[in-house]
């Protein structure tokens, strides 16, 4: 019977090229796009649970201050673990990750390799045993033998010293200081929010702390929020209750500080990758979008296989009359049908595959990920078991129910009278375009919001400035800084300690007359000298610039939010204590986004800096090359142990927006694949249409209707559904993007012409779609037609 | 064998009535009919055009259901069974002989006639055995491996009384099974249909030609939907 069924399945896919084309084709794609986003997914649902105590693991985040100011931190004061690890019940053990910005190149021999920001980082002895990377070589029990030591992954070993044995290999620190390999690290896996390069003992920031600063010791500094705490609480514990022993303690130990900072919460490992340490999220929001993304293609390639072979139904009733009338009984049918049903989806399924792998690296590329389609991998087939189970269920019962269904004196006497299942085909071509049509508004508005973006006015002028690290520098600046002015390709020089692009840091080490003792105000300093705001072209709205004397070093200058919330009334002249100076407010700037456009901007202050680490240089459009060739030149003579690096403010920009560029490509892509797929299912449809009205439009044209006449009696009944299609999507696609719009503080408008442009969209590819077909229907000599019945 | 009813009929249908509706018409098709055929008869049914000849013949088929009156076959009553136990019955005692053929045009002359064992449950070995035999006995065996579009009209009702009789159903319906034939050909298939009556098959035939009717042992003629006259052959 099976062999009958598979057989005759296969005929009917060789015979019917035409529609097994258009559902392979739609399968095709459908499949491998959810397929595609679903791995997706699932890779970003994966983050961190590669850990085997996942479940147990907690980061240690701190609230700091109340209401608008009110913002939670991921990194908390290094006793934390020490005294939880101590002094708080539940506590099985505890990690600290230190970002380490100490160095940038290592040297071993005569190779001197560079290290990126952030891929070495200090960490306890215990990271080894509380998360899962793996020891490939080296003492778990000993992972640092002296604070020498440093630990790297394979990676990192293969690129200083290609297949020799690290173990006991010195490597120098920015020619300075000497470490040991004493171990080799599995590289981190691409679903770990933890990654890195190189791993050094926390010894070696503790030293850092020579006894003399205000905090003696880096276990005892409870004021710096620095270090990322992962606790290993036992299954019983309460999260809540050790947090709030956490902040108990803190408020033991830090006397004087506000009731509303230093709170302490726990975030699950298994949350930090999708969910700020605030508990807000793009990140779900994402992978909630895309998830339903996915289902919306896999639902329109389903429909697109339901309406055609329900359609087709009405060709194939002789057919089945003829099986039930010298036998078959519906379930024989029944399973006819679904095996065509599987038979399609199984060469649809492979040549899904092999898409899959063909444009794998491109989508990786887009999605600014390292996932892997390996058939191999169980989890995989998860994906794929669970797309193609649910599109097959999808696809196969109604129709397999419907063919099934007819009775076998009327079908043989062809009185299946389509109507009723012609409707059901309406309602979901309707559901089809309607999905289409908010991906097309979908797409429009994130788009628009990415050019708003791009052209907003920011309150500062970050064009053609490209930013360094002055190293070896810092100790001639003045003198560096009077050479490059000498050069016309370069317009201006200046110094600062923050990034005008996105600031990294606040404080609230500061006071003024009549601050309200209770009121948390996180400010953001940026320490500059005094050409900084002259050449980011930020404004004034009221008193001066530093002038680059003495007496600047006591003299702030704050921006209007600042202003507004400390609720100074006519700064300029005013006192201000910033950290342990009490100085004047000598100026007011507008205010400039220093940070995305999805937050607010807070309050800022400018504190004079002769110097600082870091060096911005501006140039024009055609003279970058040459300015970034001089500047090279000057970089050689100072800080010849360093590579030449340096990052143009635009670049930093965008990065602001990785995600969102991603997340706005990716759309792009899906959009038009869910219109393609859509518009695939109509041009079968109409193709049918066409083919059953044959005889009709042959009549017609006898007696004298034109080409025109019965290309619009053709297309109109599809493009009526478009129209419907299109009123059932608007407003629910408004309601979508004005939700998503919601993220961000600073915003483009949502007009109504968003709306006209998608429905006007679709309207024209399924006229464009469906007249293909109905014109050729309308030039067909009648005469052929005619005769054929 | 024609007159010998010492046993219950095959097929006895009693006040026999169907109607169709469509939006304001009524028509009669069938109106209190009854007609009595025997195991082993073959019975021509005659009439003019749209007097209800396809109605009984489908009815008696059982792929429609009467609307009123008793239809017995082989002392069951099945004028009310449900579709399911009809398709039960049908596909172990009736085969079907159409004027359109009705082959399946994705299978293959063999395969067409071995579908109704397939839809029985025959074994494999049995099912090439039992097709291979019919279509020796139908001639067409050199034929096997062609599709139903690369047949002539004659060869195509071959197959499909080939595959009507695979079964071994014990009764045939045949609905003006050489309609679509020149008389050569029509010629040929009255010959099959009289050896299958021969050997025990009982065969009821719709038919506007005298000419076949003649093969038959008893016409009976249909006029609106009831039956005017029989005629006993001799
Ligand atoms: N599905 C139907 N709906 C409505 N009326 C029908 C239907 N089928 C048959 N009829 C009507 O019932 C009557 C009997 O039809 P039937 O097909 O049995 O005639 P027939 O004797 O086989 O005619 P012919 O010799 O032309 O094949 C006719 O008047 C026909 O119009
Ligand atoms: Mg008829």
């Amino acid at each position: 019977m099976f062999r009958n069924h598979l057989k005759t399945a296969w005929r009917n896919l060789i015979n019917k090229k035409f529609y097994s084309a258009i559902n392979i084709i739609g399968l095709t794609i459908g499949l491998a796009v959810g397929i595609l986003i679903l791995l997706w997914v699932q890779d970003e649902l994966s983050f961190d649970r590669f850990n085997s105590k996942v479940s147990q693991i907690y980061k240690v985040n701190a609230s700091i201050g109340s209401g608008v100011s009110k913002q939670v931190w991921g990194g908390v004061p290094a006793p934390v673990a020490v005294y939880a690890l101590k002094e708080v019940p539940g506590i099985v053990n505890a990690v600290r990750v230190i970002t380490s910005y100490d160095y940038s190149v290592f040297k071993y021999n005569d190779k001197i390799l560079k290290e990126d920001y952030g891929k070495l980082s200090y960490v306890d002895d215990s990271f080894f045993k509380v998360f899962d990377y793996k020891l490939l070589k080296g003492n778990i029990n000993i992972p640092f033998p002296n604070d020498q030591s440093v630990i790297i992954t394979e990676s990192t070993a293969k690129r200083y010293f290609g297949d020799a044995n690290p173990i006991g290999k010195t490597i120098t620190g920015d020619s300075k200081d000497p470490f040991v390999v004493s171990g080799v690290l599995a590289d981190f896996p691409a679903n770990s929010s933890i990654s890195g390069n190189m791993l050094f003992s926390i010894n070696q920031k503790k030293k850092q702390y020579n006894g003399k600063g205000y905090w003696k010791a880096m276990d005892e500094d409870w004021g710096n929020y620095y270090t990322s705490t992962f606790l290993q609480v036992r299954n019983d514990a309460s999260t809540r209750a050790i947090g709030d022993k956490l902040t108990k303690i803190h408020f033991e130990h830090q006397k004087g500080i506000k009731p509303t900072d230093g709170i302490f919460q726990l975030q699950p490992l298994k949350d930090i990758h999708l969910y700020n340490p605030d508990g807000s999220s793009a990140g779900v929001q994402i992978v909630k979008v895309f998830s339903i993304v996915a289902i919306l293609i896999l639902l329109i390639a389903c429909i697109n296989y339901i309406n055609l072979s329900t359609a087709r139904a009405m060709l194939r009733s002789k057919e089945v009359s003829v099986r039930k009338i010298i036998g078959a009984e519906r379930k024989h049918l029944f399973m006819q049908f679904i095996i065509e049903t599987l038979l399609c989806f199984a060469v649809a399924l492979l040549l899904a595959f092999g898409l899959i792998y063909a444009v794998m690296p491109f989508y990786n590329g887009i999605a600014g990920k390292q996932m892997q389609f390996n058939l191999f991998d169980v989890k995989v087939w998860q994906v794929i078991a669970l797309t193609v189970i649910t599109t097959l269920i999808a696809s196969s019962i109604y129709p397999a129910l419907l063919l099934s269904s007819f009775k076998p004196i009327n079908a043989l006497k062809g009185k299946i009278s389509g109507t009723g299942n012609a409707t059901f085909r309406k309602v979901l071509v309707v559901c089809q375009f309607a999905f289409s049509i908010g991906l097309i508004v979908g797409t429009i508005i994130i788009n628009r919001q990415l050019n708003y973006i791009q052209q907003k006015q920011l309150g500062y002028d970050r064009s053609y400035v490209f930013s360094l690290q002055l190293h070896g520098m810092q100790d001639h600046y003045e003198a560096i800084k009077a050479d490059l002015l000498n050069h016309p390709e370069i317009t201006g020089v200046t110094t600062g300690d923050g990034n005008i692009v996105s600031s990294g840091s606040t404080t609230s080490d500061t006071d003024w007359d009549g601050k309200d003792p209770n009121m948390s105000f996180l400010i953001h300093p940026y320490g500059v000298d005094k050409d900084f705001i002259n050449m980011f072209k930020i404004k004034f709205t009221s008193g001066n610039n530093f002038t680059g004397s003495k007496s600047d070093t006591a003299h702030w200058i704050l921006n209007e939010t600042a202003v507004r919330l400390a609720g100074i009334k006519n700064p300029v002249g005013k006192r201000f204590k910033f950290h342990d100076t009490n100085g004047i407010i000598i100026g007011v700037v507008k205010d400039f986004h220093f940070a995305s456009l999805k937050q607010a901007i807070e309050p800022a202050i400018f504190n004079f800096r002769p110097t600082t680490w870091q060096m911005f240089i501006k140039t024009t459009g055609k003279d970058s090359p040459m300015a970034i060739k001089t500047v090279e030149k000057l970089w050689k003579q100072y800080n010849a142990t360093y590579p030449f690096e340096y990052k143009f403010l635009d670049d930093d920009y965008n990065e602001l927006y990785h995600s969102e560029q991603n997340t706005a490509s990716l759309f792009d892509v899906f959009a038009g694949i869910a219109i393609f797929i859509s518009c695939l299912g109509l041009f079968g449809l109409a193709t049918y249409t066409a083919q059953v009205k044959i005889k009709e439009i042959g009549i017609r044209k006898v007696l004298g209707a034109s080409v025109a006449n019965i290309t619009a009696m053709l297309s109109k009944d599809f493009l009526v559904l478009v129209f419907i299609a299109i009123l059932i999507a608007s407003p629910i696609a408004w309601y979508a993007m004005n939700k998503w719009l919601q993220n961000y503080v600073y915003r483009t408008e949502l007009s109504w012409w968003t709306l006209a442009i998608a429905g006007l969209a679709a309207v024209l590819i399924a006229f464009i779609t469906i007249s293909f077909q109905a014109i050729k229907a309308a030039i067909a000599n009648p005469v052929k037609s005619l005769k054929n019945e | 064998m024609a007159g010998m009813m010492q046993e219950a009929p095959m097929i006895k249908i009693t006040n026999l009535e169907k109607f169709y509706r469509t939006e304001e018409v009524e028509t009669i098709a069938l109106n209190k009919l009854s007609i009595e055929i025997a195991t082993g008869e073959f019975v021509a049914i005659m009439g003019p055009s749209g007097c209800g000849k396809s109605t009984l013949l489908n009815i008696l088929g059982m792929l429609d259901d009467p609307d009123a009156g008793s239809y017995v076959f082989n002392d069951i009553e099945v004028a009310h069974f449900t579709e399911r136990k009809r398709a039960d019955l049908r596909k172990h005692n009736i085969g079907f002989v159409f004027q359109s053929f009705n082959l399946i045009d994705e299978l293959t002359v063999f395969e067409n006639v071995e579908l109704p064992l397939i839809y029985t449950g025959v074994a494999s070995a049995e099912r090439v055995k039992r097709v291979e035999e019919v279509l020796d006995k139908m001639q067409i065996m050199h034929r096997r491996n062609h599709y139903p579009q690369q047949l002539s009209g004659g060869q195509q009702q071959r197959v499909a009384i080939a595959r009507a009789v695979v079964n071994k159903p014990k009764l045939i319906l045949a609905d003006e099974p050489t309609g679509n034939l020149d008389s050569s050909n029509g010629n040929d298939v009255m010959e099959l249909l009289t050896d299958l009556n021969e050997q025990g098959t009982t065969i009821i035939m719709v038919t506007h030609s005298e000419h076949d009717a003649r093969y038959s042992h008893r016409i009976i003629r249909l006029l609106d939907g009831q039956s005017v006259m029989e005629n006993i052959m001799v």
